[in-house]
């Protein structure tokens, strides 16, 4: 979860610091220089000459091969925000990210307290969260879930993408909210009642402006989910009424004729805009969401 | 809701167990009735069972029948679909593209996540922020990484193909030569994946025992030592965790591979998920794409029992 573990950095590096910077302390740190060097080019490079592209011409792309456009222009910016399509997508993207992220809260905080509070029959439950999506992965559920639509006629709906997604995210949802109720003491919650507060005033008043980091860590989880999600928007729409960013771009890479790359550039670059605003401050929380327990 | 004064803990016995536990005096959370855990619970215990196990459900029982006509009466054919898959050779050619995949990004996809989070490890003071830098992939849709790196592996103007005119290297046809593509796809797909395992393996380091590695430096193990012999060892379930998080995410990747290559060139990215696609969406075989979505959650399935193995092996649970 999101307590710190203890590191053993202070204490590694105490003995090192001690010794004089001479050029072999600089040639030593080499290896501990060189890869992060490497990693910072990895992960950023592809975005950077993306983000580079995108600020070209059609013809520029090829005359001009530096990572700073010699000319930088915004025109194919331009070109992708009025293209038909866009806008719907993009509109459809966010209903669905913030839907997605209101429903999977409003279904997963109630559980969550349940699971963390309450010594229940059902309480085994519990595992059923952490074991169902690791058996069925977002490809398994793509046909099946299309057939399912078709039946019930929800195909082509923003609605069901919000109730889809919000199925898929909330088993991670659930178990990292248990561990952060668990987190909160249950004094508080007991003075509360002593108090004569009723259960909806304690959720209302002591648990969840407690639980506000975690409300927002799985907010953007379930957002990031909803606008990044692929495979079941693939299945699950059929025209513009309900197809979100991933889609729409996927359709103008396998479009024919003559490639647009920075057309297609600044489309990529503009479905990273939202994290944009939030990136520094959910980084620490989005490593714990990582790494605690979930195939997402 | 009235408030109460709290019950004393009420001791429990052999025959007052079975009330003991479905009573809240566990809790202690007083003036609530007994149903109110299972009504707070039920929307989403109701969700996961109707979105991921009745789908799963539903796949496997469908799999069983054949429509003669597109919208006719299904049949019930039994096995029928999984003895033509294991059959029908462009199937098998599918299974054999994802193990070149799957393996191909766990070996590329490990030995980053490895040397990176020995990196990260060591960054220290200004260079922490590299930590924050190393989830951008993770905000990455598979669609937009796979647009990044057609960029990047383009003939005319990509930077890997400049790169390698510097050496001399000329007009490669990255998506026009099958293992070329492959490789193409692998590292585009390893690079939307990485920050889970790097995050994973960084983890495991931090939580390393320093009195180790102190101990280590005083008998005079060098850097490369202590890292070999001492951390790498350490940290082995976390990196049987990554592999294996990796297979999963990996087995499953449909966006990057169909966004990059649509399955091409001559079929050498034709992986399970391209095929479940194609077969479903574009053939419209419902029936037998159900078939190849049972084998997928089989092949998964089975992942998972390796995963909950090692996790007993290893004593990593779930954490």
């Amino acid at each position: 979860m999101a307590v710190e573990t203890p590191t053993n950095r202070d204490r590694v590096e105490a003995p090192v610091m001690k010794r004089p910077k001479t050029l072999v302390y600089y040639l030593k740190k080499i290896w501990v220089w060189v890869p992060l060097a490497c990693l910072a080019i990895w992960t950023i490079g592809p975005v950077l000459i993306t983000l580079s592209i995108s600020l070209k011409t059609r013809g520029a792309v090829f005359a001009d091969p530096g990572l700073i456009p010699a000319d930088p222009t915004v025109d194919a910016y331009r070109d992708v925000i009025t293209r038909p399509g866009f806008r719907e997508a993009f509109l459809n993207s966010v209903i669905v990210g913030f839907g997605t992220a209101l429903l999977t809260l409003l279904i997963a905080v109630p559980a969550a307290y349940a699971f963390a509070r309450y010594r229940f029959r059902g309480r085994h439950l519990l595992l059923l969260f952490t074991f169902l999506p690791r058996l069925i992965p977002g490809l398994g559920l793509m046909v099946p879930l299309y057939r399912i639509a078709v039946a019930v006629g929800a195909l082509d709906n923003r609605l069901t993408l919000i109730v889809v997604f919000t199925g898929t995210i909330l088993p991670l949802a659930v178990w990292l909210l248990v561990g952060f109720i668990q987190q909160i003491p249950r004094d508080i919650e007991e003075a509360g009642n002593v108090d004569g507060t009723s259960f909806l005033q304690r959720i209302r008043y002591i648990v969840l402006p407690l639980a506000v980091p975690a409300l927002f860590t799985i907010g953007v989880l379930a957002f990031r989910e909803a606008w990044n999600e692929f495979d079941l928007v693939l299945a699950l729409t059929r025209s513009t009424a309900a197809r979100t960013l991933p889609y729409e771009l996927f359709l103008i890479t396998t479009g024919t004729g003559l490639a647009n790359n920075p057309g297609q550039a600044a489309f990529a670059i503009l479905t990273l805009l939202p994290f944009v605003f939030v990136y520094l401050r959910i980084e620490k929380y989005i490593v714990s969401g990582l790494t605690s327990g979930s195939s997402k | 809701m009235a408030p109460t004064v709290p019950r004393p803990p009420r001791r429990v016995t052999l025959l007052r167990r079975r009330r003991a536990r479905s009573g809240p005096d566990h809790n202690s959370l007083i003036g609530h009735h007994k149903l109110t855990p299972y009504l707070l619970a039920l929307p989403a215990v109701f969700m996961v069972l109707v979105l991921l196990a009745f789908p799963a459900m539903y796949a496997s029982w469908g799999s069983l029948f054949d429509t003669e006509t597109i919208g006719g009466e299904p049949q019930f054919v039994g096995l029928q679909h999984y003895i033509d898959l294991f059959t029908d050779p462009d199937f098998l050619w599918s299974i054999n593209r994802t193990a070149v995949f799957v393996g191909g990004c766990l070996v590329i996809g490990m030995s980053l996540a490895t040397v990176f989070a020995f990196a990260l490890n060591k960054a220290i003071g200004g260079l922490r922020f590299l930590r924050g830098l190393t989830i951008l992939p993770y905000v990455v849709s598979g669609v937009a990484a796979a647009v990044m790196f057609r960029l990047l592996f383009n003939e005319d103007f990509g930077w890997v193909s400049r790169l390698l005119a510097l050496f001399g290297i000329e007009n490669v046809g990255w998506f026009i030569n099958p293992t070329l593509a492959m490789f193409a796809v692998v590292v585009a797909q390893v690079w939307t994946d990485l920050p889970l395992a790097i995050l994973l393996i960084l983890g495991g380091l931090q939580t390393v025992d320093p009195t180790l590695l102190d101990a280590a430096d005083v008998d005079g193990a060098s850097g490369w030592t202590r890292a070999w012999k001492i951390s790498l060892p350490l940290v082995t379930p976390q990196l049987v965790l990554a592999t294996i998080w990796f297979s999963y995410s990996t087995m499953t990747a449909l966006g990057v591979v169909l966004a990059m290559t649509g399955g091409g060139p001559l079929g050498a990215t034709r992986t399970l998920p391209v095929i479940l696609y194609e077969t479903a969406f574009r053939n419209f075989e419902t029936h037998p794409a159900l078939a190849i979505v049972v084998v997928v959650l089989v092949l998964n399935a089975l992942l998972t029992l390796i995963y909950f193995m090692m996790g007993r092996r290893f004593d990593i649970g779930d954490s």
